[in-house]
């Protein structure tokens, strides 16, 4: 009950600012060309769905970012499993992980560029490779961390390697990998806008850079509310699915 | 015997390269180690690199700076004022999912191409990490410690500077760190999206340019510019907190 | 006439680099006894039931198992480690932990709920098959994992401190259970620990090892009657002059004397 009363609270005050919002733009605090009423903004949403694409840069993006994601994030899981469980690989591989761990992926945007033109599988391929090393580095992490006296239950029972793996070193590492597919979808909704603003390929970051070139702050921020919805959604989603899946975890150790 | 385990893969990376490269030689895309080293040094030379170099970091910090202090000041407020933190639980669980380059376009029409534009996206991309791992910091404060501050009757802002703040130090340091590294790859981002200037500006018009060598060296020196800094930090971290840090982190 | 030998440690030598943890270890332990290993820290206790139980090779010397070599762990021998709460699958419920034995050995599917039922009813958690780990006391945990021991249907349990972790009144009704669950399987048990009288209480046979490197110091042969009972077992007059045996040796090994 009490909960509720703060959600509400909080609703209260985000109303508080849209009104804050609405206030300083009728009084021209800021300039309408960069930021528009809310109630503008609000019409360029639905005007965009309704006469303009913008449904299908909405779509667009979506598909870029979860497309690129679902592939990289498996090839790096199953990498990560390779790597995490061997001692032998972990001491000549993680250093190299370590070091390219900083790398922005958008710097190999210009490479991809080189080797694929401004098409969507140029897209796809940052994407991919921006998205793994979150994957690839939390199953690493996941994989090396197994609980060892798990690791000689699995020898007690007689598992075989594959059993082992399936039944004890994968579900041990899923709290790691499923929060490092979280941070490669944030990593991948990123990517998708950039990639989407430089190759001019369909999707919401498209549809923000041509606005602003055009000036036209209202649609600006009808795509920014539109980016910012996937992102909750996407975030939300990962955050439901970890919750459930790791409801094993006790009250007890908090 | 563990530094020659570490480079033997890299080392095998760049043989390949080296072979691989020239083997599909003349390419716009791909180009051997050893031009791609060459390159470097000739952006070093003519100085290309070190102001591109200087405007990418100049930028990363001043938005870190930014971003950094408002995340953490903002942080410290909500931890400790619980009626104000879930007040605005709602409104930052909805902002904080934007992604900072989709801020891009806005602050592009306001600011126009420059300093200011990578200074704004950078520091809204570090305000959060800060804000985040503050407020939880704060949160995390032994309650017993509280509670000796009540006793001895101290003012908000005494507590908040005798006691929250130097408790917090070490998780903050680690916030820190990581809104670092965001600060390079975010000012890198904006630089290859849309602004002419700065390391990732660099990279591009190498592309354009047709130039695979000097893009791989540019791509090359960002890595090495991203782990300097973050490696930096971590030996500073050593070096300011030692083993609080270490066991700080790890909660 | 003494049953068959199951366990044989034959000069058996353990050394971890240059230090020497087991040293000439010899002795046996015969079907359907119960054998309690105890010493003072540091002897090597619990690293010989790592090397019976098949997780460590000795350095020199042998272990047979049922007369063969052991080359590693065996199906047929169940480990109970004393970190229950490391050595349970936390993301599985209780019914799931026991499962995990049995689809070790390969048992069919069909087959298994009941027998995780009969199992969770055996070691006394029949409601707690949807329960996780964490959700479980600590002496439920050991239970648990007791209960996924016996599903291997083991001809020999190894017993490592099982009952250390947990508090006093738990650790008493965890000793009569595994009195009882030893009685109805007839199983071989190898049990180490650092409580004395828990070793007498438990034991067939208590084994003493002087530490530095590990070998046998003292061997006492348990007359006292069974069914054992907390009150008046460990009130006779044998229990007690066991007891004074066993503490002297361990307080001379301690100061270094030879026993």
């Amino acid at each position: 009950m009490k909960a509720l009363a703060w959600r509400f609270g909080g609703l209260a005050v985000v109303a508080v600012m849209i009104a804050l919002w609405g206030e300083i733009a009728a009084l021209k605090l800021v300039s309408p060309v960069f930021l528009p009423a809310p109630a503008r903004a609000w019409t360029a949403l639905w005007q965009g769905f309704a006469h303009a694409d913008l449904a299908a840069k909405l779509f667009g993006t979506i598909r870029h970012m979860i497309g690129g994601w679902l592939v990289a994030s498996f090839f790096g899981v199953a990498l990560g499993a390779l790597v995490g469980s061997s001692k032998a690989a972990r001491e000549y591989v993680a250093p190299t992980l370590e070091f390219l761990r900083p790398l922005p992926a958008s710097a190999v945007i210009p490479v991809a560029i080189a080797m694929f033109g401004l098409t969507p599988q140029m897209a796809v391929g940052v994407i991919g490779f921006g998205s793994i090393w979150p994957a690839l580095l939390a199953s690493v992490h996941g994989f090396a961390a197994v609980e060892p006296r798990l690791l000689e239950v699995e020898r007690a029972l007689g598992l075989s390697r594959w059993q082992g793996i399936a039944k004890i070193s994968l579900p041990s590492a899923t709290p790691d990998i499923l929060s490092g597919l979280r941070l490669g979808l944030t990593v991948s909704l990123i990517l998708a806008v950039v990639c989407e603003m430089i190759a001019g390929l369909d999707g919401l970051g498209q549809w923000v850079l041509l606005a602003a070139r055009a000036y036209k702050s209202a649609d600006i921020f009808a795509g920014v509310i539109l980016l910012g919805a996937i992102g909750f959604v996407a975030n939300a989603s990962l955050r439901l699915i970890e919750a459930r899946a790791l409801r094993w975890r006790g009250r007890r150790t908090g | 015997m563990k530094a020659l385990k570490a480079l033997a893969l890299p080392a095998a990376l760049v043989v390949l390269a080296e072979i691989g490269a020239r083997a599909a030689a003349p390419s716009d895309s791909v180009a051997p180690p050893s031009e791609v080293a060459a390159a470097f040094v000739q952006a070093l030379a003519d100085g290309s690199l070190v102001t591109a170099t200087r405007d990418t970091l100049m930028s990363a910090f001043a938005g870190l700076a930014i971003g950094a202090s408002l995340g953490l000041m903002t942080g410290i407020l909500l931890g400790s004022l619980n009626v104000l933190d879930r007040l605005m639980e709602l409104p930052l669980e909805l902002l904080r999912p934007i992604p900072s380059v989709a801020v891009i376009p806005i602050a592009l029409v306001a600011l126009g191409f420059g300093y200011r534009l990578e200074i704004v996206i950078v520091a809204f991309a570090c305000f959060w990490p800060l804000l985040i791992l503050s407020r939880a910091a704060v949160d995390g404060v032994e309650p017993r410690l509280i509670e000796v501050s009540r006793a001895l009757r101290l003012t908000p802002l005494q507590r908040t500077v005798k006691i929250v703040a130097p408790a917090v130090l070490p998780r903050v340091f680690v916030a820190f760190r990581l809104a670092a590294g965001i600060s390079l790859i975010v000012a890198v981002t904006v630089e290859i999206a849309v602004n002419p200037q700065g390391l990732g500006y660099e990279v591009m018009t190498a592309g354009q340019a047709l130039r695979p060598d000097l893009m791989l060296a540019y791509v090359l020196w960002i890595g090495i510019v991203g782990f300097a800094f973050n490696a930096g930090l971590v030996f500073a971290q050593r070096r300011l907190f030692g083993q609080a840090a270490r066991v700080e982190a790890a909660r | 006439m003494t049953a068959a030998t199951l366990i044989a440690f034959r000069d058996v030598d353990l050394a971890f680099g240059d230090h020497l943890v087991l040293g000439k270890l010899t002795f046996e332990i015969h079907e359907g006894e119960i054998v309690c290993i105890v010493g003072p820290s540091g002897c090597g206790k619990t690293t010989a039931l790592r090397v019976a139980a098949g997780l460590i090779a000795p350095t020199r010397g042998e272990i047979a198992f049922a007369g063969a070599p052991v080359r590693g762990p065996r199906r047929d021998v169940a480990i109970v480690f004393q970190d229950y709460s490391k050595a349970l699958l936390p993301w599985r419920t209780a019914a799931g932990n026991v499962s995990l034995a049995l689809e070790a050995l390969g048992t069919p599917r069909a087959e298994r709920p009941k027998r995780i039922a009969a199992l969770l009813k055996r070691v006394g958690l029949p409601r707690h098959a949807d329960k996780f780990p964490s959700q479980l006391s600590g002496g439920m945990q050991q239970r648990l994992q007791i209960a996924r021991c016996l599903a291997q249907e083991p001809a020999a349990l190894m017993m490592d401190e099982p009952f250390g972790a947990l508090d006093a009144m738990t650790r008493q009704t965890l000793q009569d259970e595994m009195l009882e669950i030893a009685r109805a399987t007839k199983a071989t048990i190898f049990f180490v620990t650092h409580d004395l009288e828990e070793a007498i209480y438990l034991g067939d046979r208590v084994i003493g090892l002087m530490p530095h490197p590990g070998r046998i110091g003292i061997e006492l042969k348990i007359d006292l009657p069974r069914p054992r009972n907390q009150v008046t077992t460990r009130e006779s007059p044998e229990f007690l002059r066991l007891r004074h045996k066993l503490y002297d040796f361990i307080h001379a090994s301690e100061k270094g004397e030879a026993a």
